[in-house]
């Protein structure tokens, strides 16, 4: 309790005795799903040696934003990364995965291929022109294959999304899907850049601004 | 031994070998297509060749020519080269014997060919598609190969 204290003051407050006083629900929730998103292993081809397994090494840790316990079975994950082509024959498989996931499900689609078909759209007898004719994706992050820096960016424009978008009051919403491109002049230092400053910053909550930011709309608190 | 040794090694086996004219890097040779099994029969078992294990098995379809090339990749553990074994056959009519007596991996091998080229493998114990539906229709990397789900690039 003591993290949830820390870092969302002003959503959960301590009482005397011990106990907490729960204020708004989704805060909390969005914080814990943001910050343990559990992958689904799910790679088809050459992607998922960047997605799956450089970026679960320790080289580039994807432990640091909490989304590193990769899951073999759809039950127990809530993201899918795709790493990869996506034939006809595995888009039944697919479906199934995905639909045996538990709500909240998000997706990532990394890569050509599963965007749109990459190399494979012309010409080809089987291969699925992207991934979104079969599920509803969240966040799209282009490449062939992506560096692990442009995952890490997609997974934190997710974990911005879950934060910000949802709430539980609207269950199952879907919101459009955003693509995670990196912009153009920006190199790999600057995100690495822009990450460790992100990791600081989520170590170090400005108390001050965080009650600001989540204080009751005047005049409905009678006390002041 | 080395490329040109065992390509002239090979051709001496039998008359109706010959060098494959195209440059290959390795050694390479055409044989006919009812004379495949004994010739590769004679390729795994005599000590001076010893080709124990079929790398692979590959088709290449030369629409111009109207014909199939069934390339089958042999290798030695004994004396570490390898020989490439091409069959030409007609598209019309694509047969060939089956290996899967002498090697036994051909199987797989042969059915991925019948999957996506279409050629009849004769005496194959189990001649299925391997990697397509089971309702597929037609042999998709033949080259002539059209369906209402391939998109042709726009000019």
């Amino acid at each position: 309790m003591g993290i949830v204290t820390d870092k969302l003051p002003g959503a959960l407050e301590k009482v005397p005795g011990g106990n907490v006083l729960v204020t708004r629900f989704d805060e909390i929730i969005n914080w814990a799903r943001a910050n343990s998103l559990w992958p689904l292993t799910f790679g088809t081809s050459c992607c998922a040696i960047e997605m799956l397994m450089a970026t679960g090494g320790p080289r580039h840790d994807m432990a640091r934003f909490g989304a590193e316990v990769a899951r073999p079975s759809p039950r127990q994950a809530d993201l899918l990364i795709l790493a990869g082509t996506i034939v006809k024959r595995m888009a039944p498989r697919l479906r199934t995965l995905y639909e045996q996931m538990a709500e909240p499900r998000y997706v990532i689609a990394t890569g050509a291929c599963t965007i749109s078909g990459g190399p494979f759209i012309y010409h080809s007898y089987t291969t699925v022109r992207g991934a979104d004719e079969i599920i509803p994706v969240d966040v799209y992050v282009p490449g062939c294959p992506p560096r692990p820096e442009q995952l890490f960016h997609g997974l934190l424009t997710l974990q911005k999304m879950i934060k910000e978008g949802e709430t539980i009051r609207e269950p199952g919403v879907r919101r459009k899907p955003v693509i995670s491109a990196l912009p153009e002049g920006v190199t790999m230092e600057d995100i690495q850049g822009e990450m460790k400053e992100l990791l600081v910053k989520e170590n170090v909550v400005d108390v001050h601004q965080a009650v600001d930011k989540l204080k009751w709309p005047s005049g409905t608190n009678d006390g002041s | 031994m080395d490329r040109e040794t065992l390509q002239a090694a090979v051709c001496q086996l039998d008359s109706s070998i010959r060098p494959l004219e195209e440059n290959a890097d390795r050694a390479a040779v055409v044989v006919e297509a009812a004379a495949l099994p004994a010739i590769l029969r004679r390729l795994r078992d005599e000590p001076e060749f010893s080709f124990a294990q079929l790398l692979d098995h590959v088709a290449v379809d030369w629409i111009d020519r109207g014909q199939f090339e069934l390339v089958y990749h042999l290798y030695s553990f004994k004396h570490k080269h390898f020989l490439f074994v091409s069959v030409f056959v007609p598209r019309e009519d694509p047969r060939v014997p089956t290996v899967c007596r002498l090697y036994p991996v051909a199987e797989w091998q042969e059915r991925e060919v019948y999957d996506l080229f279409g050629v009849l493998y004769e005496d194959h114990p189990d001649l299925r598609r391997l990697f397509l539906e089971d309702d597929w229709i037609g042999f998709p990397l033949r080259k002539d190969y059209q369906d209402d789900f391939m998109l042709d690039r726009p000019r």
